[in-house]
């Protein structure tokens, strides 16, 4: 059973602007699902739909196995999101904030401190929420977000805006969500570099049309797919037609000839042919994709 | 018991908000004139605090600028602030994606709203009571007022003028809740009250929705030559009943709630 699933979403704002097109994500339990796309890609949409703030108009969203619409309340009791920019309450305090919150879940007033020794915010009295720094936001939301014990967490773009050392605090406290109170965790970016050290599984959505979904060693697998050899030599055609009587598919050739992805052995060998054949070999450079490549290859396909 | 929590919440999310504010200020500003205008001419209060008609009096002087001016002023911009607080903080989306069903949502925040507005009677009349005591304890050759204080002709009157508050607002919270911004339902407000004072001389001005209070008080303080033969508690009840109802229809089927 997926904790999110999500059957032929589809989603037009008008009739000519359809944002999201057969959506089938597939959320595990206990993941942490990153989901990556341009900006406008449909990301904040997909999610929107999933917590009910924008009204579903094709095909059926699941949550832990239930229907959402029937079980709007329930499911919701499970949840902890924040979509966009951090909802806080900025005339109160963070604790003020959790109280507001504490009231509609009906969890334990303990779980106020809790929460604010866990993101880092116990210690603001009466400061308002306004006078907050954005990484102290984006924390008190998290921290509102994870007040009721939800099993589930979606962030949209959670990091958005945070310096690089704000960061990491949030990338340390999810993981430390994710490992030692096993919550699922929906988190949707922009930057596949931002969120490639934290999840598990990855999902690429471009113009509203999910291209890829799997975990992060498929994608790690692709990106072994996607790297090649590059050899520069005196004599590109002759290089060729050794290349070819070794069976070795060529790439593309223009002023250097790139090969398939050949073990170390054989690519000596290679170099030996094209030596004995008096072709001088100036370069020969393996090229990787790196995960943001592959991301980049993915959304431009 | 959902309700009561979702109220409980509401209730702490206007804690030192500019709309809590209001309903102090509101309440207490006509009476610190009247106050002020007492003790300026204290020379005349003797006569004045032992007249038979005393409270009556100083009831309709209170509540004349109230009725006409900062009580539709009072509600437009307190119903625009509270839900301001909520499209101001980016919250509208969290509050959705609680786990409380819609309806309930509404009427908690509404009911935040007719209790600020409870309050701000309450709090009004305990001003009109200090205007007039607070001459006697402050100067010591001022009697207090003799005549008996007409409690159960105060009550029917704020009761009246309540319910004819009803429709601001109700139609005020309809618009707040429809546009995110803040000038939309405070334009609209203004308009529709500047609209119902213009036209009090109109015949049928009663049956303007923001006008039943201003019409009530003009009638009851002979400032009205007409008569009213309608029921102006019954009308904007009817009134509040309607717009209530279409304004939750229209919370519930708005498409993006966040």
């Amino acid at each position: 059973m997926y904790c999110i699933e999500t059957i032929n979403l589809n989603y037009q704002f008008s009739e000519n602007e359809k944002v999201l097109n057969n959506i089938n994500l597939q959320v595990s339990e206990g993941s942490i699902y990153g989901f990556l796309g341009p900006n406008g890609a449909g990301k904040t949409t997909t999610l929107k739909l999933i917590l009910g703030l924008l009204k579903k108009q094709k095909g059926e969203i699941m949550i832990f196995g239930q229907t959402f619409l029937k079980n709007r309340i329930e499911i919701l009791s499970n949840i902890g999101s924040m979509i966009e920019t951090p909802s806080i309450y900025s005339h109160l305090t963070a604790r003020e904030n959790l109280q507001v919150l504490q009231k509609v879940y009906r969890c334990s007033k303990d779980r106020i401190a809790e929460v604010l020794e866990l993101v880092g915010l116990a210690n603001t009295g009466n400061k308002k929420a306004g006078n907050f720094s954005l990484g102290m936001k984006q924390r008190l939301a998290i921290a509102i977000a994870l007040l009721h014990s939800p099993k589930l967490l979606i962030l949209d773009e959670p990091t958005n805006g945070l310096d690089p050392n704000g960061i990491l605090e949030i990338r340390e406290l999810l993981k430390k969500l994710a490992h030692l109170q096993g919550i699922t965790i929906l988190i949707s970016s922009h930057l596949l570099s931002e969120i490639e050290k934290l999840v598990t599984h990855i999902g690429i959505i471009n113009y509203g049309n999910l291209l890829f979904q799997g975990t992060l060693p498929d994608l790690i697998n692709k990106q072994k797919l996607s790297s090649f050899i590059q050899f520069s030599t005196s004599d590109n055609q002759k290089a060729l037609e050794i290349f070819e009587k070794n069976n070795i598919s060529i790439l593309s050739i223009n002023e250097k000839i790139s090969i398939q992805i050949l073990d170390k052995s054989k690519i000596a060998r290679i170099n030996e042919q094209l030596v004995l054949n008096r072709i001088d070999v100036y370069e020969i450079q393996t090229v990787k994709s790196d995960l943001e490549q592959i991301f980049f290859d993915v959304i431009k396909d | 018991m959902k309700f009561i929590y979702s109220f409980q919440s509401e209730w702490l999310k206007k804690r030192r908000s500019l709309a809590a504010w209001l309903v102090v200020i509101g309440a207490f500003f006509t009476p610190t004139i009247i106050l002020l205008v007492r003790l300026k001419n204290y020379q005349a209060l003797p006569k004045l605090n032992s007249a038979e008609d005393f409270w009556i009096k100083l009831w309709f002087t209170n509540w004349e600028s109230m009725t006409i001016l900062l009580l539709p002023m009072g509600i437009i911009l307190a119903v625009a602030l509270i839900t301001q607080i909520e499209y101001k903080n980016n919250s509208w989306k969290q509050l959705h994606t609680t786990p409380q069903g819609f309806s309930v949502i509404f009427f908690a925040k509404f009911t935040v709203i007719l209790v600020m507005l409870i309050e701000l009677f309450g709090l009004f009349n305990l001003g009109i009571y200090l205007s007039a005591v607070l001459p006697s304890l402050i100067l010591s050759d001022i009697p207090f007022p003799t005549a008996p204080i007409p409690f159960s002709q105060f009550f029917t009157g704020n009761l009246n003028f309540f319910i004819e508050c009803l429709p601001i607002l109700a139609l005020q919270y309809l618009i707040s809740l429809q546009f995110k911004n803040f000038l939309v339902p405070i334009g609209f407000g203004f308009a529709i009250w500047a609209l119902g004072i213009g036209m009090t001389s109109w015949e049928y001005s009663f049956a303007l929705p923001y006008n039943q209070a201003v019409m009530d008080f003009l009638r009851n303080s002979g400032n009205l030559k007409r008569e009213i033969s309608v029921n102006l508690p019954l009308l904007a009840f009817i009134y509040f009943a309607i717009i209530t109802f279409a304004s939750y229809i229209l919370y519930l089927t708005k498409r993006e709630k966040g």
